[in-house]
C-alpha cells in the first residue's frame, strides 16, 4: 500500500510516519511530500493508494491539494492531519470529498480507530 | 474585538493550559502530567525565543510561545525522539517550536471559531511586534520545570 504524507514541517512529517507505524501501519509504503504542490506532482507521478495530508502549506494548501485532485477526476482516497480541527474545516473537508480529518495533537490510538474504517 | 468571533472559550489561561497539556502529554512526553501552571514569581527567560503563529483576517490573532533556547532544544529532542544532549539544529529548532505554535494556535482558533487563515510559524530572538494590540491571555506554564510562556493577543 503506497501512502504520501504531506506536511510542510519535517518534524511533523516525521511524527505523522511515526504515529502510523505505532498505530500498526508499518507495513504501508510512506513517501513524502513537503508541501502541497509536491504533494500534487508525487500523486500524480506514483499513483498512491491513500494521501494523508495537513491543512496550512505554503504554494498549495491541502483542500486546494483536494479540489485540484478531484478537478482532474482524480479520486485517490484522501484525509487530513491538521491543527484545526473546528467544525467548518470539517465540512469544508467533507464537501471536498475527504475521508476524514484527524487535529493535532493525536495518538496512535486517534489513528488506529480513524483511519481503520476507511483504509483496513 | 470583532463581533463574529467568541472570545470567551479563550479568556482565561485554562484552555491554553489545557491545550498546552494535551499537546505535551501526546507528541512530547508521551504520558500526561509534565506540564503545569508555573508556581510562584514568573521568571525570565533564559536565551529566549519567541515563536508565534496567527490567524489572518481583518483582525490578527497572534500566538506567542516563549521558552528558553534550552528547553527548546529539549522539546525539539524529544518530538524528533533524539538522544538525550544530541545535538539540535537551528532548522530543526525553528520546525520543532513551530509546530507547538501551530497546534496550539490551530486549536485556539478552533475553540473560538474564527474564520481566518494560520500563518507559517516565525521563531525570533526577540519577541514579535504586537503594537496597539491587545493581549487576552498570558500564561506562564511550567514543562519538567522548566519556563514556557503562552499568549494570545488580538492585533488591530
Amino acid at each position: 500500500m503506497k501512502v504520501i504524507v504531506a506536511d510542510d514541517s519535517r518534524v511533523m512529517r516525521q511524527i505523522v510516519i511515526r504515529t502510523l507505524r505505532q498505530a500498526g501501519y508499518d507495513w504501508w509504503e510512506i513517501e513524502e511530500a513537503e508541501d502541497g504542490a509536491d504533494a500534487l506532482a508525487k500523486i500524480r507521478a506514483t499513483a498512491p493508494d491513500f494521501v494523508l495530508s495537513d491543512w496550512n502549506m505554503p504554494n498549495m494548501t491541502g483542500i486546494d491539494l483536494l479540489r485540484a485532485l478531484r478537478a482532474e477526476g482524480n479520486e485517490t482516497p484522501f484525509a487530513f492531519v491538521t491543527s484545526e480541527g473546528s467544525p467548518q474545516m470539517r465540512e469544508q473537508a467533507d464537501e471536498a470529498g475527504a475521508l476524514f480529518l484527524i487535529a493535532k495533537p493525536f495518538t496512535a490510538d486517534i489513528f488506529r480507530e480513524t483511519i481503520d474504517p476507511f483504509i483496513g | 474585538m470583532t463581533a463574529t468571533v467568541d472570545w470567551a472559550p479563550v479568556l482565561d489561561a485554562d484552555p491554553l493550559l489545557q491545550i498546552t497539556q494535551d499537546l505535551f502529554a501526546t507528541m512530547i512526553d508521551d504520558e500526561p502530567g509534565y506540564v503545569s501552571h508555573w508556581e510562584g514569581e514568573r521568571p525570565e527567560l533564559e536565551d529566549a525565543r519567541h515563536t508565534w503563529v496567527d490567524v489572518a483576517d481583518e483582525q490578527i490573532v497572534r500566538v506567542v510561545i516563549g521558552t528558553g533556547r534550552e528547553t527548546g532544544e529539549a522539546i525539539t529532542r524529544a518530538l524528533l525522539r533524539m538522544a538525550p544532549g544530541e545535538e539540535v539544529t537551528d532548522e530543526d529548532f525553528v520546525d520543532a517550536v513551530g509546530e507547538v505554535a501551530n497546534v496550539v494556535c490551530g486549536n485556539v482558533k478552533s475553540l473560538v471559531t474564527h474564520p481566518g487563515t494560520l500563518t507559517i510559524p516565525v521563531v525570533a530572538d526577540a519577541p514579535p511586534p504586537l503594537g496597539d494590540g491587545e493581549r487576552l491571555v498570558d500564561a506562564c506554564l511550567s514543562w519538567r520545570g522548566a519556563p514556557l510562556t503562552v499568549s494570545l493577543w488580538v492585533l488591530p
